[in-house]
């Protein structure tokens, strides 16, 4: 892989360079890429994944690179690394940083420019380091090879210098990454990759696995360091927010050719072309709701109450573990109390990060997962004792689509099986053609071409494209409760909102209600009718999104709310506030409510025989915010004489 | 690693054994033979003796070995003996101890097997990693099926085509044995060369049946860890290949090799019988297959029970280094 450049290196010279230079106030880029070009040789065809791409980069300037998967952007990333393997290969161009081409490198150059010239900071914080080694060994092997010798103490103090400029204490080098959360991890190979003062930082989605909170904190981290250090940055990823965020300029990418490439206020005010305009509209931003109105679906239902509630949440709590072998037990949710009418179709957002309880709440409506405390009911009845027949029900009733779109289906069966599977267990449809146009239906529903879709394999199809198909697979068996676990995280920005455009739809229009699990409060905000905020297992603020989001109440909810990345340049991040963690403990706050969702942070539903929740709108459950929602009740379960 | 984690393995190592030995006493019991009339019968078959007085000396046997006992209490007899590790006298080989014919086979079969299994294990790891690693090197690229091929042969398969040729057609390697049928083991100089003169071929078909296994298993480690992230991005910090290979790759890749040598160890001597009994090696191997044929009842119990200990000695050693190995399983005291 001798990548010789097209013309002799000696004929660029610095003026040539300046010449093309988009910002014309640097004298001289730090980073010059012309005319980079990487073609992947697949068994049948040749794959242009880069197509001449020139860019510049100046000395402190925050350079994003965005663009969706398959765009080039990681790939260009890769080639500066000089880190394209076979069947990759780089058949043309420059980048010259500084007084060297580093295309031009090669043999032993190349490892050596690597760390000292151009660093990277890798993707996935969670598996990038090491297991079996200490972070601290793992800060000096890279500095130890490029023949940088250092006696102990001089070790000492360059591994304590790299994670005090990170914020990471010292104790952190003799820890081993599994001992880390994501967010130090990620700054631990933050600091990896400083060590040698590189003069380019490359990230690549430097904090994609990483929760909002987290997220900023890293990325504040990152462009601190960079400030101090003066050196240029590229950032790679496709979360348009995140970008308004950090970055000074942006380079949009399509097909391996660069499709814009502005300052960041000019691409966000002004985008001039199509597809970076489509990458911006993409994405949720604040003040300006998409759907419609809650109270209008609202208003019509006030006879309704008498009926059975679609689904219960009676005082339900599970903590893991505290068995004999399983260790300390955890409380992975407090118990808590909600009713989702079956008259009206309600979108509730269930928000949190990891470890937050929402997959558990999840899990336990699916009946995937046994309440340790309270029950939860579906239909008025305990998913914990269902007969036989009612379970039947339940299944066809309440459906799911999850995260992975990938992991969803069986690759080695046709995508038909698995939509046609449900219908015949169920005996919805009888007969090849009425199964097919049950499918076609279900289809169409979810604005996918049946003839497109059907007869291909999971891998034929994008991943926005088995999303939803797994949104057509629930919406084949007409189920009353549809619960999404992350249903979006993994597709791309552009396909987010129409999916969630779907899920709105399946309220709409087909009268299912949907519990949305997220972690993502922006999609929350667009597409609920009432928003749920869990932290650590407890509940901690609840109301319409409106409310919630634009004027959260709780120090929780303020915190997750100002981590949001909005995608609005001006609109960046506040300073970081002071460690406020010790205040998200506080009781839970509880806002306005919607008809046909009613909750109570801890206790008892009040549910007398002829009249199951007496409560209209406004009432009294959530007057006076409720003392007896406060964490330290819930967490020992001595709340249930909670209603009045 | 706290104490109360190694009492609870080592409880957990007791368990598996009782468990073992109790199978291990109740299954042979189960075949409708009984050893001492089968050992009677078969030396009167030889010598001519009334077959009335084998029936009356078949009894006098039965009480002097305990067989005429309930079965819970030679089972009990049995728990007994075997925690003082003492399996009483060799119905067939009447009157030496069980544990001296053990122990006069162990050495043999340990030290054959578990030189070997080394041997393989180290070149077959080193094999599958570099054939992992150097992806573009040819003669790398045709080894790996062909250790495949070698892997799918049984060793005793390889052990006659070894003897046919270096020892019947060449004559380079004596025919059998673990000592030459003249020689009086002793622990001279001339002896030790003999033993491991007449050890090369049977080492030689374990290591050439055994090293693709390891080899393969490497290089599939090998392929999965290099496809993980912290690969990426220690060869983004432009570290030295030596290092990568060895530090980055081979130290996460050899994890789960570990585990499976140390579960093969518990294995050696089952896994020895068809070797010793091709190069008619004087062994644990052999002494099991003879004592299962003459339903030698003591022998069999010593030998299972002493592979018993060994699988589950073997297991506890894997989860007390381990820890050693991979700091994510170690526990915080």
């Amino acid at each position: 892989m001798e990548a010789t450049p097209p013309m002799e290196a000696g004929t660029i010279d610095a003026r040539t360079i300046d010449a093309k230079t988009p910002t014309p106030a640097t004298t001289k880029p730090l980073l010059a890429v012309r005319d980079l070009s990487i073609d992947f040789y697949t068994a049948t065809k040749v794959v242009h994944a880069v197509r001449g791409v020139s860019f510049d980069v100046a000395a402190g300037e925050r350079v994003g690179l965005v663009g969706e998967s398959g765009s080039g952007k990681t790939t260009t990333a890769l080639a500066l690394m000089r880190m394209i393997k076979p069947p990759g290969i780089v058949t043309g161009g420059l980048a010259q940083l500084g007084d060297i081409d580093l295309l031009a490198l090669h043999g032993r150059q190349i490892r050596e420019a690597r760390l000292r010239h151009v660093s990277y900071v890798p993707q996935g914080a969670m598996n990038a380091l090491n297991p079996v080694l200490r972070i601290g060994e793992q800060i000096l092997d890279g500095v130890a090879d490029h023949g940088v010798r250092l006696t102990r103490a001089e070790q000492k103090t360059l591994v304590a210098t790299v994670l005090e400029s990170v914020g990471l204490p010292q104790a952190i080098a003799l820890r081993y990454p599994h001992q880390l959360s994501g967010g130090m991890k990620q700054r631990a190979c933050i600091a990896i990759a400083i060590a040698l003062n590189p003069s380019l930082i490359i990230a690549d989605e430097p904090t994609s696995a990483l929760d909002v909170i987290t997220q900023r904190q890293v990325m504040k981290t990152l462009t601190s360091v960079q400030e101090r250090m003066g050196c240029g940055l590229i950032l790679i990823g496709h979360d348009m927010g995140l970008m308004a965020q950090v970055a000074d300029r942006m380079i949009v990418m399509q097909d391996g050719l660069i499709a814009e490439d502005a300052p960041v206020r000019r691409l966000f005010r002004q985008p001039a072309h199509s597809y970076s305009r489509m990458l911006i509209d993409s994405v949720p931003s604040l003040g300006e709701r998409r759907q419609p109105a809650a109270a209008a679906v609202a208003a019509d239902e006030t006879g309704a109450a008498a009926e059975t509630p679609l689904l219960a949440f009676d005082a339900v709590g599970k903590t893991f573990g505290g068995g004999l072998l399983g260790g300390p037990p955890k409380v992975a949710l407090a118990p808590c109390s909600f009713l989702l009418e079956s008259a009206a179709p309600r979108i509730v957002a269930v928000v949190g990060q990891s470890g937050s309880g929402k997959t558990t709440m999840a899990r336990m409506i699916l009946g995937f997962e046994t309440p340790t405390t309270g029950s939860v009911r579906y239909r008025g009845r305990d998913l914990a004792h269902l007969p036989p027949d009612a379970a039947r029900q339940f299944r066809r009733e309440v459906q799911a689509v999850f995260q992975d779109p990938y992991g969803s289906f069986n690759p080695f069966y046709k995508v038909d099986r698995t939509l046609a599977q449900p219908l015949v267990s169920f005996g919805l449809a009888r007969g090849r053609k009425a199964i097919y146009a049950r499918m076609e239906e279900a289809c169409a529903a979810v604005g996918l071409k049946a003839g497109e879709i059907l007869g291909r394999f999971p891998h034929e199809l994008s991943g926005g494209q088995r999303q939803r198909l797994m949104v057509a697979r629930a919406l084949l068996l007409k189920p009353r409760l549809i619960v999404a676990d992350e249903p979006v995280s993994m597709v791309d920005a552009s396909l987010r909102m129409s999916i969630l455009a779907n899920m709105q739809d399946l309220r709409t229009k087909h009268g299912i209600s949907v519990v949305y699990i997220t972690h993502d409060l922006a999609t929350a905000y667009h597409v609920a009718d009432y928003v749920l905020v869990l932290h650590e297992g407890h509940l901690v603020e609840a109301g319409p999104p409106e409310e919630v989001i634009e004027h959260p109440a709780h120090p929780y909810t303020r915190s997750l709310v100002g981590a949001i990345p909005w995608p609005d340049p001006d609109r960046r991040w506040s300073e970081l506030d002071p460690d406020l963690r010790a205040s998200w403990s506080a009781p839970p706050v509880i806002r306005g409510a919607i008809t046909g969702f009613h909750l109570r942070a801890a206790g008892k539903l009040d549910i007398r025989a002829g009249n199951p929740y007496p409560q209209p709108e406004n009432s009294p459950v959530f007057r006076g915010r409720n003392k007896n929602c406060s964490r330290r009740h819930a967490k020992t379960g001595r709340s249930t004489n909670a209603y009045d | 690693m706290p104490l109360r984690l190694i009492v609870r393995r080592l409880v957990m190592v007791l368990a598996v054994v009782w468990a073992a030995g109790t199978i291990n006493f109740f299954i042979p019991r189960i075949a409708p033979k009984n050893p001492i009339a089968e050992k009677l019968t078969q030396m009167a078959g030889t010598s001519g003796v009334d077959p009335t007085k084998i029936k009356e000396m078949a009894e006098a046997f039965n009480v002097k070995f305990g067989l005429d006992k309930p079965l819970w209490q030679q089972y009990l007899t049995y728990l007994h003996d075997v925690f003082t590790l003492d399996f009483g006298q060799s119905i067939t080989q009447y009157p030496v101890r069980v544990s001296t014919l053990i122990g006069g086979a162990m050495p043999w079969t340990i030290g054959l097997m578990a030189t070997t299994t080394l041997i393989a294990f180290l070149l077959g790891t080193l094999l599958g990693a570099a054939a992992a690693w150097r992806r573009d090197s040819r003669i790398l690229q045709v080894l790996s099926p062909l250790m495949m091929v070698f892997s799918a042969i049984p060793f005793y398969l390889i052990g006659l085509v070894l003897i046919y040729f270096f020892a019947a057609k060449l004559g380079w390697f004596p025919l059998s044995g673990g000592y030459g049928i003249i020689s009086i083991p002793d622990w001279s100089w001339e002896f030790a060369v003999e033993v491991l003169y007449h050890s090369i071929l049977p080492a030689l078909s374990i290591i050439i049946a055994s090293i693709g296994t390891w080899a393969i298993g490497m290089r599939g480690m090998m392929v999965t860890v290099e496809g993980e992230d912290y690969m990426t991005f220690a060869e983004a910090k432009g570290l030295r290949p030596g290092r990568l290979f060895l530090r980055y790759g081979m130290r996460n890749a050899v994890l789960p090799q570990i585990t499976a040598l140390a579960l093969y160890f518990g294995q050696i001597v089952t896994g020895a019988v068809l070797v010793e009994i091709v190069f008619a090696y004087p062994g644990v191997g052999t002494l099991l297959l003879d004592s299962i044929k003459l339903y030698d009842f003591p022998t069999i119990y010593g030998i299972v029970f002493i592979l018993t200990l060994t699988v589950a000695l073997s297991m506890l050693v894997v989860d007390l280094i381990y820890p050693l190995l991979d700091p994510r399983v170690r526990v915080e005291a």
